[in-house]
């Protein structure tokens, strides 16, 4: 009878999978922004659709590792070893492709400013997450209190 | 079990119960003429005991045993976790795994943890982890709408 209201293995999924594509999304727009400036900074004043295609594609593949494989490191509740790990594997992915992928034009220190811009941005998102689940705390202590209230009241 | 209802029109009320084993059945009986159904029987090392409902902080179900926690004992209780939400939940209890059980009046505090799962504190300071599975469904009922 309850376990009308319990999710179900598909929807479960589903769940994971929407979080994958905001991942997708949310680290596509971040490194997009990187890739504008590194171009217009060179005098270049549009940006390449493949490029931009191989940047999604990366994104969406990484989004996957890292919730199947790498402990999902950027919801963490710490960050310990294992999630700076975690970056770090991502991030030197992502060099990896942007040097075989052109998208800096093997650039060194554009590259390497790269990396730092993602362990930045995964950071970020950890600080992001984390304050959410503190402002979630509040609600859901609120909340409890109020359904202890009335039940005592009901007794 | 055989029984027997006599109407009687004087002289003194009174029930009789025979039984040749404690059984849940006739402990909740039992729970009814102590005019006390929010009570529960269970066994501890220095023999069975009656408890409320209210001191329970939370059950746990361990290779098919059921126990329950107060405070300061632990207690062996006849059943599953699902009989015993179906005998006395009364909106309070809440089911947190697959085999556990919370008392929610007895939650301490809570904190939301990642993947969407919550870690309540009892008031005896356990931590006990609602699963991802069943956090939606906690968090409609701090809400009161879970049907």
């Amino acid at each position: 009878m309850k376990d009308r209201k319990k999710p179900t293995l598909w929807e479960m999924y589903l769940t994971k999978e929407i979080g994958i594509e905001f991942k997708a999304c949310l680290y596509f727009f971040a490194f997009l922004f990187y890739y504008c400036m590194f171009r217009i900074i060179n005098g270049i004043y549009d940006a390449s659709i493949l490029h931009m295609a191989e940047l999604i594609l990366i994104c969406y593949a990484i989004g996957y590792v890292q919730v199947y494989l790498l402990w999902n490191f950027d919801e963490s509740d710490k960050l310990g070893g294992r999630e700076v790990f975690g970056m770090i594997i991502c991030t030197a992915v992502y060099c990896t492709a942007s040097w075989f992928c052109d998208w800096f034009s093997k650039n060194i220190p554009a590259t390497v400013l790269f990396a730092a811009y993602i362990l930045l941005v995964y950071f970020c998102v950890y600080l992001i997450y984390k304050y959410k689940r503190i402002i979630d705390d509040k609600k859901l202590n609120e909340d409890l209190k109020l359904f202890q209230a009335s039940h005592k009241k009901s007794e | 079990m055989k029984t027997d209802i006599l109407k009687i029109n004087e002289g003194e009320e009174y029930i009789k119960i025979r039984y040749k084993e404690l059984t849940p059945s006739i402990k909740r009986i039992l729970g009814i003429l102590d005019d006390a159904p929010d009570k529960i029987w269970g066994r501890t090392d220095a023999g069975t005991v009656c408890i409320s409902l209210r001191d329970l902080l939370y059950l746990e179900s361990v290779d098919d045993k059921l126990f329950a926690y107060t405070g300061d004992s632990v207690l062996k209780i006849d059943g599953s976790l699902n009989s015993f939400m179906t005998a006395f939940d009364d909106g309070t209890f809440f089911r947190c795994s697959k085999s556990m059980v919370i008392n929610v009046g007895r939650v301490q505090a809570l904190k939301s943890l990642s993947s969407n799962r919550i870690d309540a504190t009892m008031e005896g300071g356990e931590h006990i982890i609602i699963s991802r599975r069943y956090a939606s469904e906690f968090r409609r009922l701090l809400k009161g709408d879970r049907s």
